[in-house]
């Protein structure tokens, strides 16, 4: 076989890169596909292929969201897949608190954990009273219907999971270490006779671990059959949805409440500091009437919040500015009047569940982290909001 | 009304000094603006729950126990004898196991009605009930009327603890009677293997992506949070007025329009 002789001079040639003034050669092989060695990035046309067409102003698109989004968002469309667990070897059951039959983070988190503790093999049970949608999603294979109650009886709620407990006989049960989550955990730790391992901190699938003494020992064993889980320790589940399929629970019977009379009392907007609180208006450098502005969040019942801007204009006090140098937001809506949405302002809202946003620029960022974003005068829209509230009222 | 206010020995947050735990000062506190107060502790000491004098204490009894015994029975025979209309315990310990279990496990063997959590008492207007308002989350509160006799635990959202006294700790009695003789406490029933304590780092709400700087900037502001927003570009202001109003009872965070009865 012969070798094919190399002509180092075409070589060279082949090389030679196009250009003005005087011979330039490309020896690395760089300018051509496929040839050795890393290939060359050019931030220039990379920047540019970022730009988005038909904008007024000239707008980047940094995260490749314009096209590919749209893509992904069809094909998962298309292939709806649930998973099935037919025969599952085990149960692992939770017990998410879901005020007012919404779930929380907390409770997403704790079928997170859920899921851990199941592995392959095992099916994550929802013991839930009352209907709460979207148990499928979140990671329930099963879903057990408790009796519900009226009114606030945990004793009675206790007696009934204590019932389920026996019926299911699931391997784990996870409770959210929350007043309600903790409570109920604590009366069927005592109902059943099983023991508790309160406020885990950290959950694999083969331990766990809490802390104790003042946070000066680790505790760590192996999942106990009762648990309650502390805020924030596992991801919630994002897998594909489950089945969410309903299991049969035989009925309980229901002794006399001790408790006669519960009433719910909502957090008063006045008193409750921003970082508790559940429902934030706040406004930013677009809104110039702040009297109107504190008339809103009265109306709404909503705690007041402001940025930076305002807080530095003296306008809103500083303890009511959101964001990496103020408030970090753990409410389920966040109002946003005229904010613009920069990075330090975004990082005290990503806690919060959902987002609304009013502003006249339809590319501002808080725009775009908002669910629902209006663009129209914040000036405009505040007195429209308080005169709705106010027909509503009257009517 | 008679209360019993159950004082456990904790250890100081920072020093683990023996003292008696804020919660349990704060439960005091409730305690005497409501009835005539007495305090129980089980252990071998009574010398840390002595605190609870200085903060307006009366009468501290002090069920004198083994080092290492369960403190439940003697609380529980105690309780038993003195038939208090109301009891007062802590939501947690402090600087001991944490559990909270400790009150679940004493109102279940007096077989009366516990209620987590409070932050007010009030006496009810039926006699022989009382008015509990309880902490929920986001500053929320719950109001309830319990049936007496009841065991309360309280939480730190409760007004601070009174101020403490010299001369009022003086004036105060401890009397140490033999407590019953429970076993020894179960050793935990959960075989746990303990370690020197390391804090963990919280989970962040939206992992930080591992791509590009404008990604895992996006992650850490919730950017992600939201695709297919839902835009209204230029509504009338009724019209934004009512996308908002409507879109803000959907996600249950305003209260719906025409309800204005109370929910439990
Ligand atoms: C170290 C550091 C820390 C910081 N920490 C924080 C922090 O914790 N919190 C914080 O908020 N900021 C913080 N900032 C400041 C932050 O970078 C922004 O400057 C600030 O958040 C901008 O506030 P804004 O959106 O209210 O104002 P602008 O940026 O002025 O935005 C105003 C917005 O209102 C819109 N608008 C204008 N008129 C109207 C109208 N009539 N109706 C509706 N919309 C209108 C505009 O389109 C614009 O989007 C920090 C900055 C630094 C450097
Ligand atoms: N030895 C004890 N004597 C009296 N009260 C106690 C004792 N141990 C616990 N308690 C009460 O039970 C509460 C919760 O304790 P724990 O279950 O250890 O977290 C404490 O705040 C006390 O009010």
């Amino acid at each position: 076989m012969t070798r094919v002789r190399r002509d180092p001079r075409a070589d060279r040639r082949a090389a030679q890169i196009a250009s003005l003034d005087r011979p330039r050669f490309d020896l690395a092989g760089r300018a051509a596909d496929g040839g050795p060695g890393r290939p060359r990035r050019n931030p220039r046309t990379e920047f540019a292929a970022l730009r988005v067409t038909g904008a007024a102003r000239p707008r980047f698109d940094r995260q490749h969201r314009g096209e590919g989004a749209v893509a992904q968002v069809v094909s998962a469309a298309s292939t709806p897949n649930v998973i099935v667990v037919d025969a599952p070897a085990f149960l692992v059951a939770v017990v998410p608190d879901a005020p007012g039959g919404r779930l929380t983070q907390h409770d997403r988190q704790l079928f997170g954990a859920a899921r851990t503790l199941a592995g392959a093999h095992g099916a994550v049970a929802a013991l839930v009273a009352g209907e709460i949608e979207g148990l499928g999603a979140i990671g329930a294979d099963r879903v057990a219907a408790l009796a519900s109650t009226q009114n606030y009886a945990p004793d009675v709620t206790a007696a009934a999971l204590a019932s389920a407990f026996a019926a299911l006989s699931p391997r784990h049960l996870l409770f959210p270490e929350t007043p309600d989550g903790g409570d109920l955990a604590r009366r069927l730790a005592l109902l059943t006779g099983e023991p508790l391992f309160p406020d885990v901190e950290q959950l694999s699938a083969t331990s766990v671990s809490r802390a104790a003494r003042g946070k000066r020992v680790a505790q760590r064993a192996a999942p106990a059959r009762l648990m309650t889980l502390g805020a924030d320790v596992v991801a919630p589940y994002s897998g594909p949805a489950r089945e969410g399929r309903s299991e049969p629970l035989p009925t309980a019977e229901v002794s006399a409440p001790a408790i006669t009379d519960a009433r719910r009392i909502p957090a008063d907007p006045a008193t409750t500091p921003l970082t508790v609180a559940d429902f934030v208006v706040s406004a930013g450098n677009g809104v110039t009437d702040i009297e109107a502005f504190r008339r809103l969040a009265e109306a709404l019942g909503a705690t007041p919040g402001a940025s930076r801007v305002l807080c530095d204009a003296g306008l809103m006090p500083r303890a009511s500015q959101v964001g990496a140098s103020g408030s970090v937001l753990t409410a389920t809506c966040y109002l946003a009047l005229g904010v613009a949405g920069a990075p330090q302002h975004l990082q005290g809202v990503a806690g919060c569940e959902h987002v609304v946003a009013v502003n006249t620029d339809l590319h501002a960022a808080m725009i775009e982290r908002a669910g629902l974003a209006i663009v129209q005068d914040a000036q405009l829209v505040m007195p429209a909001l308080i005169a709705a509230l106010e027909s509503e009222r009257a009517s | 009304m008679k209360i019993v206010v159950l004082l456990s020995a904790g250890a100081h947050p920072v020093s683990s000094a023996p003292v008696l735990p804020r919660l349990e000062a704060q439960a005091l506190r409730l305690a005497l603006a409501l009835g005539e107060t007495t305090g129980l502790h089980a252990g071998p000491s009574a010398a840390p729950a002595a605190d609870a004098l200085g903060h307006g204490l009366g009468l501290l009894t002090h069920l004198a126990t083994r080092e290492g015994d369960d403190p439940i029975p003697a609380l529980v025979a105690a309780l038993k004898a003195e038939t208090p209309d109301l009891v007062l315990a802590g939501r947690r310990g402090q600087g001991g196991e944490e559990t909270g279990l400790a009150p679940y496990a004493v109102a279940a063997a007096l077989g009366v009605t516990i209620v987590a959590d409070a932050v007010a008492l009030a006496p009810g207007a039926a006699p022989g009930s009382l008015v509990v308002e309880q902490a929920l989350p986001k500053g929320a509160r719950r109001r309830l009327v319990v049936r007496l006799p009841a065991l309360v635990t309280v939480h730190p959202g409760a007004p601070a603890p009174g101020a403490y006294a010299y001369g009022v700790a003086r004036r105060g009695r401890v009397d140490t009677i033999w407590g019953v003789a429970g076993s020894a406490a179960e050793p935990n029933p959960i075989a746990v293997e303990e370690r020197p304590y390391r804090p963990r780092p919280k989970l962040m709400r939206s992992a930080p992506g591992t791509g590009s700087a404008a990604e895992r900037l996006a992650a850490a502001t919730g950017g992600m949070a939201s695709s297919g927003a839902n835009v209204l570009v230029q509504p009338t202001p009724d019209e934004a007025a009512r996308a908002i109003l409507e879109h803000l009872r959907r996600i249950g965070v305003l209260a719906p329009a025409v309800a204005n009865k109370p929910a439990a």
